[in-house]
């Protein structure tokens, strides 16, 4: 699960101290302290409107923070140019808009923006980088096809070619998932964790979904209230009295037979055991 | 449970009864109020048939009387057309100038000015209803392609659209018939001015029977804003529902803009002043508009007449003035772009 | 796996997206110069058509200066030049600003007549003709003035935080009721001359203004169209959503706001020379959109497209009719039809709204 300390990538911070973020009137996160652990794969999880989406959308700017910063490399991310940032951070929002009609190769030749200027328009190197984007996603075959007639993990798989094509060393990435069936969201997360072990790239990533978070995630961060409730190693931080308290519901743990990470399986008032040995239709629940 | 229920219906009956009070109030500032100053003692006099000065009775009895009547009609017609045409829709920023069906009255009509040399009110009623169903049925048809239906957003452009092709249509026309211009450009304003007791006569029929349908409306609104599916798996009879509701909004629209010619924003606004007093339930939101509207309107028709005395602004200014402060306003507070 | 083997799998991939990149760009450079030919054709077309015709030979002599006779230079140089560089103009500016439009507001029915620079520019217009009794220049700097305001006026409004392109047309049509109210009222008051005059303006027009205007607009044309083709790039991140964009690295608002500008200082100097001349800008974008291909720069393209309906428009108003007519009528009723189909095709295909 540890991705290479070397392949003599440099080492990046991306932390944010005492950060407080909101919309409009409403504030959504306070006091968050997070250090994002480098070349790691980090899943920030928690239940609806917790704040999770918020905490990336803030890492990754595209937020302004109302107390505290978020600081890249040591430099507060605000008072970087957009430019730079985008060299070195990579984003795929939750809902992005593929315009009508667009191919792949398009779609992911848009990632070259941050390294284009008004006079170097291609380069070469471009291309190289769209060419590597597509074949470390597996969409290659798919170059010339138009994105909106890709099924819906193909796709995602586009948009996460996009952001590789960018090159930066950290990707955050804000419920890519949620929409996939369950070959898709394998298929995307076994890609991510390839591109973390293979390149060292730090990836974020906003799940919703907590096993999935337990399997592919080096670290954990559970939120709840706006809150960072607790951190850590899935191993060390999911346990039932953790996901009773981000999540309301009372569940066992117990290790993944396929992967040895936490599994978590709830309980519910249909499917409770009354007493030891005795689980799923066999149970007596107290209401019909 | 029981008790709360009824403790709303009471409140907003008792609301109606204001409003109905309210209404009455404002006729009578119409009849009393006006570019010409009478006593109040006189008007009482005139409407009771024996004021001493004739001109007075005239004016009183010939002219406000009968324009009051009509704006009561009319901005009843124009504020429930709007009510079903947002509930049909299921679009909050459905009113009939920006649905395009103004433009379509007024295109028709000008046509029949300048091509059939049509000029009593008469014949301009028959064309603008047919202009308004012939816009109603293009900007529905066109904006309802597609998977997602017809969206407000997609309704909001082909209304645009379509009154902007029959505005090109309208102006192709007068442009080359100078007569044709002299006459419509008067209509077009939107007013009360000089509408008597014979085109009250030509059109009440029509705003009636307009506003029987219209409340008839109520319940079935309530189902076809729950979605078509939801819709008929209550049992409700959608496409039956939708084409009546479209033909009491045509023949509203179509009698109002023929008699007054075409008015913005009432139709757009009075209902979101509904909603916000008595909720979502249709079964109260056309009670209140076929209140509130004609009120506002008759309000706006009376500053009209006191603004600019002895001459006169007329009602469609107004409203269009003071309405798109609050239209802009709903844009933009209630986060209306996103539905 | 090692960088060595990646490099030789990426070489084909790498090949076949440098050619498809290279096929699409000469194709597009293609097509662009050809609607260009087009343009340029319609263009010495409306030159050789009037009262007298005039064989194309002499008038792309006279054009390039390459002979010299005085009948031929004064018909083509001082009574059809300016006509037809007029319509060539205001047809490239509202093809280039309708596309900016609708690609920053993301929706192809977008268009300044909708987001009430148009009315803006009409109300300013129709109160010079009918309160003050300007005329001429008097009332180009007043639709300028007025297209100006207007813009300023709905971006300041639908401002929250950001600009929501649904925010923006919809705060749009409600300005443009409000002026166009206005605008009515106005006309009834008038004289029935004013009444017509301000009708006519209304209307859209090629030849209503003198050359100063037509000056105005070329050098706008001249500086704002290459900036708009520099700012292509940041155009198309935009299309990519607000928050992919900025990941990129692109300045959403700014960019946006710059391009906005543009649009807008050009339909104002077009409007200022010809009025508001209703679906130029509306179906130009779309037009080369679907000559071009999709998400291809298609701005040249759709300014190309522009002018040739402009100088068709203005062909048929003027030699064709039987009554000479204003252009913004052939315009209008030619566009309602296209564009009510191109919303019906575009939203079966679910891309309307």
């Amino acid at each position: 699960m540890s991705a290479p300390n070397g392949n003599g990538r440099r080492r990046h911070e991306l932390r944010a101290e005492d950060l407080a973020l909101g919309y409009g009137s409403h504030e959504v996160l306070a006091e968050v302290d997070l250090e994002i652990p480098d070349g790691r794969v980090t899943a920030v999880i928690g239940a609806n409107a917790c704040g999770k989406s918020t905490l990336l959308r803030g890492l990754a700017r595209l937020l302004r923070p109302r107390a505290g910063a978020v600081y890249l490399d040591g430099k507060r991310i605000h008072r970087m140019k957009t430019l730079d940032v985008a060299a070195e951070l990579g984003l795929l929002p939750q809902s992005p808009n593929a315009p009508d009609g667009i191919t792949v190769s398009d779609l992911v030749g848009r990632g070259r923006y941050p390294h284009q200027g008004w006079l170097r328009q291609w380069s070469a190197g471009d291309e190289a980088a769209v060419a590597a984007a597509l074949e470390a996603t597996g969409t290659a075959e798919l170059a010339g096809r138009r994105v909106q007639e890709l099924s819906g993990g193909q796709r995602q798989r586009v948009w996460v070619a996009m952001a590789l094509a960018q090159e930066t060393d950290l990707l955050l990435l804000d419920e890519p998932t949620t929409f996939l069936d369950i070959n898709h969201q394998i298929e995307l997360l076994d890609l991510l964790s390839d591109l973390n072990r293979r390149s060292g790239k730090t990836i974020v990533i906003v799940l919703h979904d907590l096993n999935m978070a337990c399997r592919y995630a080096d670290h954990i961060v559970a939120m709840k209230d706006g809150r960072i409730f607790v951190e850590g190693p899935p191993r060390e931080v999911v346990d039932a009295a953790s996901v009773s308290a981000v999540f309301g519901v009372d569940c066992e743990v117990i290790p993944d037979p396929v992967s040895g990470a936490p599994l978590v399986v709830p309980r519910s008032r249909h499917h409770a055991p009354v007493e030891e040995g005795v689980t799923g239709s066999r149970a007596v629940s107290s209401r019909g | 449970m029981a008790a709360g229920a009824s403790r709303d219906t009471r409140a907003l009956s008792a609301g109606l009864a204001g409003l109905a009070l309210c209404l009455l109030l404002v006729c009578g500032l119409s009849i009393a109020v006006g570019s010409r100053s009478i006593d109040f003692s006189v008007v009482v006099d005139a409407l009771g048939g024996h004021a001493q000065n004739s001109t007075e009775q005239t004016v009183v009895n010939d002219i406000r009387v009968p324009r009051t009547l009509l704006g009561l009609l009319v901005g009843a017609a124009l504020g429930l057309s709007g009510a079903l045409l947002q509930g049909v829709t299921r679009n909050p920023l459905a009113d009939p100038s920006i649905m395009g069906l103004s433009a379509g009255a007024a295109a028709f009509v000008v046509l029949g000015i300048s091509v059939l040399d049509i000029r009593d009110l008469g014949g301009y009623v028959w064309l603008a209803f047919a202009g308004t169903a012939v816009a109603a049925v293009l900007v529905y048809g066109v904006a309802s392609f597609g998977r997602e239906g017809a969206t407000p957003i997609k309704l909001a452009l082909a209304g645009a659209a379509v009154a902007a092709g029959l505005w090109s249509v309208t102006t192709g026309v007068v442009m080359t018939d100078v007569d044709a211009l002299d006459q419509i450009r008067f209509w077009q304003v939107g007013s009360l001015a000089g509408r008597n007791m014979p085109v009250l006569e030509q059109v009440a029929p029509f705003l009636a029977i307009g506003i029987v349908l219209a409340l008839v409306c109520g319940r079935a609104l309530n189902g076809i804003a729950l979605g078509d599916s939801t819709a008929r798996a209550l049992g409700q009879r959608v496409e039956a529902t939708r084409a009546l509701i479209l033909v009491a909004v045509t023949v509203l629209c179509g009698a109002a803009t023929a008699a007054c010619g075409p008015i913005v924003f009432v139709g757009l606004v009075v209902p979101h002043v509904a909603r916000a007093i008595c909720g979502p339930d249709y079964r109260w939101i056309l009670p209140y508009c076929l209140l509130l509207a004609p009120a506002i309107f008759l309000v706006c028709d009376v500053l009209g007449r006191i603004v600019l005395a002895p001459g006169e602004l007329e009602v469609g200014v107004v409203m269009g003035v003071l309405g798109a402060p609050f239209f802009i306003a709903l844009v933009r507070y209630r986060n209306l772009a996103e539905l | 796996m090692t960088g060595g083997v990646t490099t030789l799998r990426t070489a084909p991939v790498g090949a076949s997206i440098r050619t498809l990149r290279l096929h699409r760009r000469r194709s597009r450079f293609a097509l662009t110069a050809l609607l260009g030919a087009l343009a340029f054709a319609l263009f010495v077309i409306t030159l050789t058509v009037g009262s007298s015709s005039i064989p194309v030979t002499d008038v792309l002599a006279s054009l390039f200066g390459l002979e010299s006779n005085e009948g031929v230079d004064f018909i083509v140089h001082d009574l059809r030049l300016p006509i037809a560089g007029a319509a060539l103009c205001v047809g490239l500016a509202l093809g280039i600003a309708g596309t900016l439009f609708q690609q920053l507001l993301n929706n192809p029915l977008a268009a300044p007549e909708f987001v009430g620079i148009s009315a803006g520019a009409s109300l300013a217009a129709v109160s010079g003709i009918v309160l003050f009794a300007w005329s001429g220049i008097e009332i180009s700097l007043a639709a300028l003035a007025g297209a100006f305001a207007a813009a300023i006026l709905i971006y300041a409004l639908a401002w929250r935080g950001g600009i929501s392109g649904y925010r923006l047309i919809l705060i749009g049509i409600g300005l443009t009721e409000l002026m166009l109210a206005l605008v009515t009222y106005l006309i009834a008051r008038a004289q029935i001359y004013d009444a017509r005059e301000a009708t006519h303006w209304l209307t859209g027009s090629i030849g209503q203004s003198g050359a100063d205007e037509l000056r105005a607009l070329i050098v706008v044309l001249l500086l704002l169209s290459p900036l708009a083709l520099l700012l292509n790039r940041s155009l198309r991140t935009l299309q990519l959503g607000d928050d992919a964009a900025r990941g990129l690295g692109a300045r959403v608002e700014t960019a946006r706001l710059g391009l906005l500008a543009i649009a807008v200082a050009l339909v104002a100097f077009a409007t200022a020379v010809a009025g508001p001349i209703a679906f130029v800008a509306l179906v130009a974008g779309p037009i080369a959109h679907r000559i071009l291909g999709p998400t291809q720069s298609s701005i040249l393209a759709a300014g190309f497209v522009g002018a040739s309906i402009v100088l068709v428009a203005d062909l048929i108003a003027q030699q064709v009719l039987p009554v000479a007519l204003p252009t913004g009528v052939v315009t209008g009723a030619v566009g309602a039809p296209y564009l009510l189909w191109v919303l019906v095709t575009l939203n079966r295909q679910g891309r309307g709204g």
